[in-house]
């Protein structure tokens, strides 16, 4: 590599001498030209696959005479009130505005409730301790 | 088993999950040997996803060994060590058919806008990530490519994301050789797309970013040119440098969290009233000449961004963009990484065991310690880095 015409902000008319370099110019080098090739399966291939089963709720966006496809992710389904907002935005497809807004909404509303279910504890411990507090307070002014 | 498992905007846990099973006779179970933090991962950890949903397990970039494959994944068996796409592809629908398996369209329930991805939010089929012990792979033996005796993981894990979509965005650029190529971002795509870049036939490559210790790789590492943005008026610079005209390809390799716009981070990042920040992409409409190309892998989600299109409309540009299909990409760049033309191992700066995931992200995200690229060890005890 010329070291010399490196990180001057000058112009590197010669270009480093990297390993390589040009050996991709040839279109035919190139993976990912066609960006479309005439269709053949990849190896391997077992096509149409069989349906996945699962009981994990799954959502499908809203958009007409799509089909469900055949294999999906069932990583933490969803649950609580977040669960409801995002069931609400897969009523809509996802050309609508409102389907992204609302899982941006259930996802802040996620996070709270996980904030809650952790703080539970504590909060049921400070409750108890109030009011134990309290009618002690009670019994001594009495 | 123990999964990374996201706890809210900026905080993940390790937490005990359910071991992975056979849900589809095409599966594979793996077990995790390396799984690598992706830039895009930040974008999950900082809540701009959207249907990212607390307890989620990220990482789509995974090499494992098979633990247990599925009885339609019959040409891979217990043993086989594998590198996974990050794409979950089929193989023979209308787009995988014609090698775009970033665009499969039997994986992803969710959204037309994407295939099934690991570890992506729900916005991209709700598969569980590779950060974990063990990962069910779907597609086992259509998608992920044996990893070569000669290989170590470290060698290879780049080329299940980071390394194609660098390369696929230099592409993209269609290079005729001599060309002036900028790249926005010098984190593992970016500097994958410099070097990608010089492959096919770049004759000068810039590098834009405004941590010191990045450019300061992208000089050694990647042969560019490099420009700080915080030091310069950077359309201005890159202009000067180009005739006053701009270069004839610009490469966002930055997305949706861009520095450089106190007023766009304030809206997309901290707010969230938009997806993210979109300086990166526009700086690219205003850094490349008229009929110039704009390439774009930095990941941007929905719904929109502020974009400044109008410009890219009246200079006349072209504008190339996609998730890499990574599946078209390995059996070439494996070449690259063997031969030593790429030494994909060399931007591996930081190794965290499994429990320490927090740290790696914190590290990453804030740019400390000179990291570039983080990988998890989920079945090893040890920091190394």
């Amino acid at each position: 590599m010329d070291e010399t015409t490196l990180g001057t902000g000058e112009p590197a008319r010669t270009p480093p001498r990297l390993e390589g370099a040009g050996m991709d110019l040839d279109p035919s080098r190139r993976p990912g030209v066609p960006r479309m090739h005439e269709p053949r399966p990849l190896p391997n291939t077992r096509f149409p696959p069989e349906r996945q089963r699962s009981d994990v709720k799954v959502f499908m966006h809203g958009r007409p005479n799509k089909q469900f496809p055949p294999v999906f992710g069932t990583d933490a389904p969803p649950h609580g009130l977040s669960g409801k907002i995002r069931e609400a935005a897969y009523r809509y497809p996802d050309h609508y505005m409102r389907h992204w807004t609302m899982l941006l909404f259930a996802d802040r509303v996620d996070s709270w409730e996980h904030r809650l279910w952790k703080m539970a504890p504590a909060l049921v411990l400070g409750v108890v301790g109030w009011a134990a507090l309290s009618a002690a307070g009670h019994r001594r002014w009495r | 088993m123990r999964a990374l498992s996201y706890d809210g905007p900026y905080r993940v846990a390790v937490k005990q999950k359910p071991d992975p099973r056979i849900e589809h006779p095409q599966d594979a179970i793996l077990r995790v040997t390396c799984a690598a933090i992706c830039g895009s991962d930040l974008h999950l950890l900082h809540g701009l996803v959207p249907d990212t949903r607390i307890g989620s397990t990220f990482g789509h970039e995974i090499v494992g060994v098979v633990e247990e494959a599925g009885p339609e994944a019959r040409e891979v068996s217990r043993g086989d060590r594998l590198m996974v796409p990050f794409n979950i592809s089929c193989g023979g629908c209308y787009y995988c058919e014609r090698g775009l398996t970033a665009c499969c369209e039997s994986t992803n329930p969710s959204s037309d806008v994407a295939c099934g991805v690991f570890g992506y939010s729900h916005t991209t089929g709700g598969y569980a990530g590779g950060q974990a012990e063990y990962v069910r792979v779907p597609f086992a033996a259509v998608g992920p490519m044996k990893v070569p005796d000669d290989m170590q993981d470290e060698d290879v894990i780049a080329l299940t994301d980071a390394l194609p979509t660098g390369y696929q965005a230099a592409e993209m650029c269609d290079l005729e050789g001599g060309e002036t190529v900028v790249v926005f971002g010098a984190g593992p795509v970016g500097l994958f797309a410099m070097r990608s870049a010089w492959l096919l036939g770049a004759g000068r490559v810039i590098a834009v970013d405004k941590v010191d210790y990045r450019l300061d790789f992208a000089r050694r590492w990647a042969g560019a040119e490099t420009l700080n943005f915080e030091q310069v008026d950077i359309i201005t610079e890159i202009k000067g440098m180009t005739d006053e005209r701009g270069a004839d390809a610009t490469i966002d390799a930055v997305g949706c969290e861009a520095a450089g716009s106190p007023m766009q981070r304030a809206v997309g990042i901290y707010a969230k009233n938009v997806a993210g920040s979109s300086v990166a992409l526009n700086w690219c409409f205003h850094a490349t000449r008229k009929g110039g190309t704009v390439s774009v892998v930095g990941v941007y989600g929905p719904p929109f961004n502020l974009v400044d299109f109008g410009t890219a409309m009246n200079k006349c540009q072209t504008i190339r963009t996609g998730q890499c299909s990574v599946k078209r990409y390995m059996p070439q760049l494996l070449e690259h990484v063997r031969t030593g033309r790429i030494d994909a191992k060399a931007l591996i700066t930081h190794r965290y065991p499994l429990a320490r995931a927090s740290e790696a992200y914190h590290t990453f995200a804030q740019k400390k310690d000179g990291c570039i690229k983080p990988v998890l060890l989920p079945h090893s005890g040890e920091t190394v880095h």
